[in-house]
């Protein structure tokens, strides 16, 4: 367990993150995976990582310096065109998540979409997000879910949102001094399987990194956690580990995922894994329902389940912030 | 000759017509044997899992979920448009054998078809 690094979970609510110690607590793991919903905030400062709801505590943390600040934004799983009782209102909730984004103090770079942006692939739908999330100004980098690829092997998707004319839609880039990777795990699925990256891909992977400095931090994106949430619902990604394999030299690595509509993070070695909430509707904890279907609160509740990730980056501190906060 | 030639015509016509009836015939035999059979598509799974059916039946998939899901056989066989709420998907199976198949965006969800 050498390269499992240390939670401590303080009464605050505060959980701080070690780098350079060994062992996990999983109190504090359990802990931040409870705030699902109501906000969170992780940051990883010189190596450390704390986090903290949303409101109360942030004042207690140190806000990055400005200078050199990368900030961005993770929205996921918009499922444009979803209408049954867990929400039969995605325009509006996708609508509260831009003008949250919109109202952030520090304006993002960009928006990272990790994908199911509709939920049966028809252009109306894609056009729908396309025209909402247009009043954010901001540049969006888009991965494919499996509701985005259902009828044309990704085709549709590959046309509006392709960055890389190799491949089902994986690409990268730079930004600010970060280098960005967009993975696709939801094509070529195999009968009894999870996620799938497939080898090709993998291979890209191992190429595109090649070039990469060690000591330059990697951001990766997919739509199913390249993690073992919870394989039993499918959340998880068959060939996740050895994608990960190929991260193991770098000093910091962030996986950004979306797929089971609620926050989670745990930190391994040097990479932090963390899921986004959905903006649509939420799904139920692993393994605290039947299925891992569209989960039905109560309306006035439904805000505080749905969110979006804001993620800030200071170069000089080599750090990077995750902020969850829900739609209301 | 005309008489030959007539008669010669008329031999071929019989037989082409007998041949007609009697494939008719065979088909509304067939047609008899036919079964449908349906599947229910819910919470994540097909139910039931493992279907019987005489060659010839259609099966019929429905999904009760309130998500999509993708009829998809593991060989290539037959797979479906993206099914939403209440959609069906049907396909008739004039083969023997037996036919595993699973949901292509939920791939945990797997089923078998056997047609004999």
């Amino acid at each position: 367990m050498k390269d499992i690094k240390q939670f401590v979970s303080t009464a605050s609510g505060i959980i701080e993150h070690d780098h350079h110690q060994d062992g996990i607590d999983r109190r504090g793991f359990l802990k931040c995976m409870a705030w699902a919903g109501s906000g969170a905030l992780c940051v990883v400062e010189a190596g450390v990582l704390k986090s903290a709801a949303l409101g109360a505590q942030l004042g207690s943390l140190k806000k990055p310096a400005t200078s050199n600040q990368l900030s961005f934004v993770q929205i996921s799983d918009s499922h444009m065109g979803f209408s049954k009782p867990a929400n039969p209102d995605v325009v509006a909730t996708l609508e509260t998540a831009v003008s949250k984004i919109n109202a952030l103090p520090d304006t993002p770079g960009f928006i990272l979409h990790t994908g199911d942006i509709t939920h049966l692939s028809t252009p109306e739908q894609f056009d729908t997000v396309e025209q909402i999330l247009k009043s954010t100004n901001q540049e969006v980098f888009f991965v494919p879910g499996e509701h985005d690829v259902l009828n044309d092997d990704g085709a549709m998707f590959l046309k509006r949102y392709g960055r890389n004319p190799k491949g089902t839609g994986w690409y990268s880039f730079n930004h600010s001094g970060v280098h960005f990777i967009g993975l696709v795990n939801v094509m070529n699925l195999k009968a009894g399987g999870l996620g799938n990256l497939g080898p090709e891909q993998l291979e890209w992977l191992k190429d595109d990194l090649r070039a990469v400095k060690h000591s330059t931090p990697i951001v990766v994106f997919a739509h199913i956690p390249l993690w073992a949430v919870y394989p039993q619902w499918g959340w998880g990604t068959d060939d996740g580990a050895l994608a990960l394999s190929y991260l193991k030299k770098f000093g910091s690595v962030t996986v950004l995922n979306g797929h089971i509509h609620q926050t989670m993070q745990k930190v391994e070695g040097n990479v932090t894994f963390h899921t986004a909430c959905s903006t649509a509707f939420p799904q139920p904890s692993p393994g605290q329902a039947e299925g891992p279907g569209p989960m039905k609160v109560p309306a006035d509740q439904l805000r505080k389940v749905l969110g979006i990730t804001d993620v800030n980056y200071v170069q000089r501190r080599r750090g990077l912030a995750l902020v969850d906060s829900s739609l209301e | 000759m005309h008489r030959l030639r007539s008669l010669f015509i008329a031999i071929v016509s019989l037989t082409l017509i007998l041949a007609v009836v009697l494939r008719s015939a065979r088909a509304t035999g067939q047609a008899a044997q036919t079964q449908a059979s349906e599947i229910k598509v819910d919470n994540f799974t097909f139910s039931p899992e493992v279907v019987t059916v005489p060659l010839n039946s259609t099966v019929t998939w429905t999904n009760k979920d309130d998500v999509p899901h993708v009829i998809a056989s593991t060989d290539g066989v037959f797979r479906s448009k993206g099914l939403d709420t209440d959609d069906r998907y049907s396909f008739k199976f004039t083969r023997a054998g037996t036919y595993s198949y699973y949901c292509s965006i939920h791939p945990k969800m797997t089923g078998k078809i056997v047609v004999q």
